[in-house]
């Protein structure tokens, strides 16, 4: 089966954030915890991982001229917050189980790109 | 904003694991930093919890969250002191980084956990801070309620909150209240004190008159919880702290079977008693017993003894009803409240009759904040009905009403206006 990597770009929004109670807090990541939880007993998730939220660089390296610019989000209202793994028969079938994931319901986006195997 | 937030997934261990581990932090960092730093303490502490927002979903949170979330809000605090140690050339001196070790934030030591709480307690109850803001602030720094929160279980405005425990916090800033566990002669009534701001806050969370049910509930639980602190500290405990608790045990048991399905209000008298929680009698019956070491009968032994009366009696038919109304004579002699004198008629009622009651609850009418209360003329409303006298009991029923801002409360004097005619 393909996997597929889903980037969860989230519109940072600390307003909001410093104004969540801590019992809402825990909800949302209970939320998370258990669609985590239900996508590996399902046996479909490879993996996820966090990514740094500061200190992304875009590098270009065209005729030799090797530069590297922060990013790379200058330009964008949106940060990829990160990413998870899964392994689905289909794009059909790896969006519907992203559709469970709780980011949709808290505002976020995900997109979902389908990685190309190495023959 | 976060309404739509569901509950269901939060396994039960981690009931409340936030709110509780935000209110220790607190206490924790007030500690080493000082509580006039309560500002950038209670930010921190916030950013620690956002934090782990952001990063628990991706993996499997720490083996120890607590010791995680702790050192994270730590290390905010210090990178603050820090900052601001930097951009204030002026006044560098004031502002002393602490060289923090870690064994000064072992958060094993539950007893030292215990303790910082009971002096966060004791801070947010002290005599300094107007006594309308204290239950607030109690919640707020201890509790780890937040202002939403604490507004919907008073039915009060997320501002008027906000400028309450802004006015309140004021008093920590200024360095003017020391986190102390208090000693000697001060002892007593800084317990009083304290004791008095957690029956409030477990009051307002088991009175059906505002706010929202899971909440309130929330409350009731929050001041057992603080209680508890009190109690098992060799200081600070006192058999009416234990009386205090079997209090709260007793009538916080009743939560589940006070309001059916729809959340409307159910009468003792009819409440379903499988739904009333044994472990929690149980727990209010061994506080009990302890409250009667020594000499001292406080309100709160006899108040306990009353709910001990209903929460133990095997039916509502079996409810002894003479103790209850000896306790509420006691407890008028000392101190007279006329909604403890509301309470006395009922059980006057019960032991007298419905005319001694209505004509004892007539001389209570003169008292012009009685007429004001709808559970003075919910009482009234129910002694003529016993009676049988319906017209009476539809008109007290419908003053009530008026009177009434809760919807469940509305729909429970509905109910009975309906069965009467």
């Amino acid at each position: 089966m393909p996997n597929f990597l889903l980037l969860l770009h989230a519109t940072p929004n600390k307003n909001d954030l410093t104004h969540m109670s801590p019992e809402q807090i825990q909800a949302v990541i209970g939320d998370y915890m258990a669609w985590r939880k239900k996508i590996q007993d399902d046996g479909i998730y490879v993996a996820s991982n966090k990514l740094r939220d500061e200190g992304g660089k875009f590098l270009t390296g065209a005729n030799g001229d090797f530069r590297v610019t922060d990013g790379p989000f200058t330009e964008s209202k949106e940060v990829v917050g990160g990413f998870f793994i899964i392994s689905a028969a289909n794009y059909d079938e790896a969006a519907k189980v992203s559709q469970g994931c709780p980011h949709l319901k808290y505002g976020g986006r995900i997109e979902l790109r389908e990685i190309e195997p190495t023959p | 904003m976060m309404s739509s937030v569901e509950k269901t997934h939060v396994s039960e261990s981690l009931d409340h694991l936030f709110r509780h581990q935000a209110g220790q932090m607190v206490s924790v960092l007030s500690r080493i930093f000082g509580v006039e730093k309560i500002d950038m303490i209670e930010d921190a502490v916030q950013d620690a919890l956002v934090t782990a927002l952001q990063k628990w979903p991706y993996g499997e949170p720490p083996d120890n969250p607590r010791a995680w979330l702790t050192q994270v809000a730590k290390n905010r605090v210090l990178d603050r002191l820090r900052r601001d140690k930097k951009s204030d050339s002026i006044d560098e001196e004031s502002v002393e980084v602490p060289d923090l070790s870690d064994q000064m934030l072992d958060i094993h030591f539950s007893s030292e956990l215990s303790e910082d709480q009971l002096k966060m307690i004791f801070a947010s109850c002290h005599p300094a801070i107007a006594s309308d803001s204290q239950v607030a602030l109690t919640l707020k720094t201890v509790g780890g309620f937040s202002v939403p929160e604490i507004a919907a279980a008073y039915l009060a405005s997320e501002d008027a909150v906000t400028k309450m425990l802004s006015r309140a916090k004021a008093k920590l800033r200024s360095g003017g209240i020391r986190l102390e566990i208090p000693a000697g002669d001060v002892l007593k009534p800084r317990l009083e004190a304290a004791m008095r701001v957690l029956y409030l806050m477990f009051n307002e969370g088991y009175s059906a008159s505002a706010g929202e049910a899971l909440v309130r509930r929330d409350l009731c639980f929050e001041a057992i919880r603080l209680a508890r602190i009190i109690a098992d500290h060799p200081v600070t405990t006192a058999p009416k702290v234990n009386a205090l608790i079997a209090l709260f045990c007793f009538q916080a048991a009743r939560l589940a079977a006070r309001s059916d399905d729809r959340g409307d209000l159910v009468l003792l008298s009819e409440q379903d008693r499988s739904l009333w929680d044994k472990r929690l009698i149980a727990e209010g019956l061994e506080h009990f017993q302890r409250s009667a070491a020594g000499d001292e009968l406080s309100d709160y032994h006899l108040e306990a003894e009353i709910a001990s009366c209903y929460a133990l009696a095997d039916g509502f038919e079996t409810i002894n009803w003479r103790r209850i109304l000896n306790c509420y004579d006691t407890l008028q002699s000392g101190k007279f409240s006329p909604v403890v004198e509301l309470n006395r008629i009922i059980a006057v009622g019960k032991v007298n009759g419905p005319e001694r009651a209505l004509e004892e609850l007539s001389q209570l009418g003169e008292n012009y904040l009685m007429t004001s209360f709808n559970f003075f003329h919910l009482t009234r409303a129910y002694f003529f009905a016993e009676l049988g006298q319906n017209s009476q009991a539809t008109d007290a029923y419908q003053k009530a009403a008026d009177l009434t801002r809760n919807d469940a409360v509305g729909r429970f004097i509905q109910k009975k206006v309906a069965a009467l005619t």
